[in-house]
């Protein structure tokens, strides 16, 4: 299965996933940094599992985010 | 604090910029914390939790802290930029540099000292007099000139305008620096090209790029002299530094918060020592092309005055990059001291080192130290060269911790 995998720490914050993507993301009101919904945490970097179909919207998001820290694998 | 009739601001993207800005003799440093300030993509953030480390190193010497929170804010920015203030205002941070009104008013709520950033672009005086019931001193835009600067302060000066503190509002000018092709950061090329906005900090740079003019028409391209049409060199007024101090400006400002220690220390020593030689009425041009073959050797796109003396079109780069006449090379890292024979520890992990090298140690207790190497020992004996894997000692009078980093410098060949 494909997975987004999302390098938090390094997130300003701009809210282009969330625009193009809110049912994977959210803005956290605590911290102003996008955060991965459902997603499993390992040592600060955010992984989900996600199906085929939503691939393409989701290498969008990571072609969109402006740090390059939205990888899907 | 230090008594000096015009202040130097210097750029703090890391403890050792800090201690780098301490050793040359800054009156103030800004900084910024976490994503909220316009170098968010290029300098290593500090966090929220740094700020308490960064207000006692700068209460030790005697330098003013000032916070900056400049970038667009968001809706889901509040929470984080209200804990951020409240920590700012906890340390004791002396002052916000801001834009943006949600930060304004926050500040205004908590009773934090307020800078209004060159981001809102202040370009006449109504606009002093409007940001004057909010803050005691604004940044001007770096594309006014030196007359319109002094007329500003002149009627700062003649219609009495205050800000909270009861005292005239200051101004607050640039001096050195990377400079925008757009006004002072009003540029939305990195937005639209890569979604990467430089009002959130996260500016791609794509101006600085070469560049080609193609006719769409007829499909023929325009040969220009230069390909970087849209990267202005950097700013620098050492030359005009008199005049930039006669308009009655109070704080001159350095950028490059992404940018290493040896910029911070040589640029902001060189403005220090300016700016005293002015006040000592003994500023001369042999000094100023001293200092500017100086700045020189750190990054730098080139330099021009700016817009200051009323140039009507820039002056651009004719290379990417920088234009440093001198380079560093990764050697290795500190290990230890022996305080009593002043005796320095390094571990080299890459390249060569030579007797004779000039050495560059940056680290967050030195800052940055620039040496040449009279006598090298390798694994305790004298040595001429030393490689990858050898212990060196050699005489050094800062003291080494093992979180400093040796350089050598070099001359950079540029093409």
């Amino acid at each position: 299965m494909p997975k987004i995998i999302h390098y938090r720490s390094k997130c300003i914050g701009c809210g282009v996933c969330y625009e193009q993507q809110p049912e994977c993301w959210r803005m956290s009101k605590k911290d102003g940094k996008a955060t991965l919904l459902r997603s499993v945490n390992k040592k600060g970097v955010f992984m989900i599992e996600i199906t085929g179909a939503a691939m393409l919207k989701s290498s969008d998001v990571a072609k969109a985010c402006p740090v390059n820290i939205i990888k899907i694998v | 604090m230090k008594q000096r009739t015009v202040e130097i601001l210097a750029p703090v993207g890391s403890f050792e910029s800090l201690q780098a800005a301490f050793n040359a003799g800054a009156d103030s440093v800004y900084f910024g914390v976490e994503q909220l300030n316009m170098r968010s993509r290029s300098a290593n953030a500090f966090a929220v939790t740094d700020m308490k480390r960064i207000v006692a190193a700068c209460r030790k010497h005697q330098c003013k802290a000032y916070l900056t929170l400049n970038t667009v804010m968001y809706e889901h920015d509040m929470q984080l930029l209200r804990s951020i203030l409240k920590e700012a205002k906890k340390q004791g941070v002396d002052a916000v540099i801001a834009a943006d009104f949600s930060v304004i008013e926050y500040c205004r709520q908590l009773q934090i000292p307020l800078h209004i950033s060159t981001q809102a672009n202040i370009s006449n005086i109504e606009s002093v007099q409007f940001f004057s019931r909010f803050a005691d001193v604004v940044v001007l835009a770096r594309e006014l000139t030196l007359k319109q600067v002094a007329n500003i302060i002149g009627e700062i000066k003649r219609k009495k305008i205050k800000g909270p503190s009861g005292e005239l509002v200051k101004v607050e000018l640039f001096v050195h620096g990377a400079l925008c092709m757009a006004v002072s950061g009003k540029c939305y090329i990195s937005l639209h090209q890569q979604n990467a906005s430089a009002n959130r900090g996260a500016c791609v740079q794509n101006c600085r790029r070469s560049y080609i003019v193609k006719d769409t028409e007829s499909g023929e391209e325009l040969k220009i002299d230069n390909e970087y049409i849209m990267s202005p060199k950097d700013l620098c007024t050492i030359d005009i530094l008199d005049q930039v101090i006669s308009t009655g400006v109070s704080v001159l400002k350095i950028e490059g918060r992404p940018k290493g220690p040896e910029y911070v220390q040589t640029v902001t020593r060189c403005y220090r020592e300016a700016a005293d030689a002015v006040a000592l009425g003994n500023f001369t041009q042999e000094k100023a092309a001293a200092w500017k073959a100086e700045m020189e050797k750190v990054y730098n796109r080139g330099f021009w005055e700016g817009y200051y003396l009323g140039r009507k079109t820039g002056e651009w780069v004719t290379q990417p990059g920088s234009a440093a006449t001198e380079k560093k090379i990764y050697i290795g890292k500190g290990s230890r001291y022996y305080p009593r024979k002043k005796v320095g520890e390094f571990l080299v992990e890459s390249g060569t080192l030579q007797v004779g090298d000039t050495l560059l140690v940056t680290g967050p207790a030195c800052g940055m130290v620039k040496e040449q190497v009279e006598k090298l020992y390798v694994n305790g004996e004298e040595a001429e060269k030393a490689v990858k894997g050898d212990k060196i000692t050699f005489l050094f009078a800062t003291r080494v911790t093992p979180n400093d980093k040796l350089y050598k410098v070099v001359n950079a060949v540029h093409a």
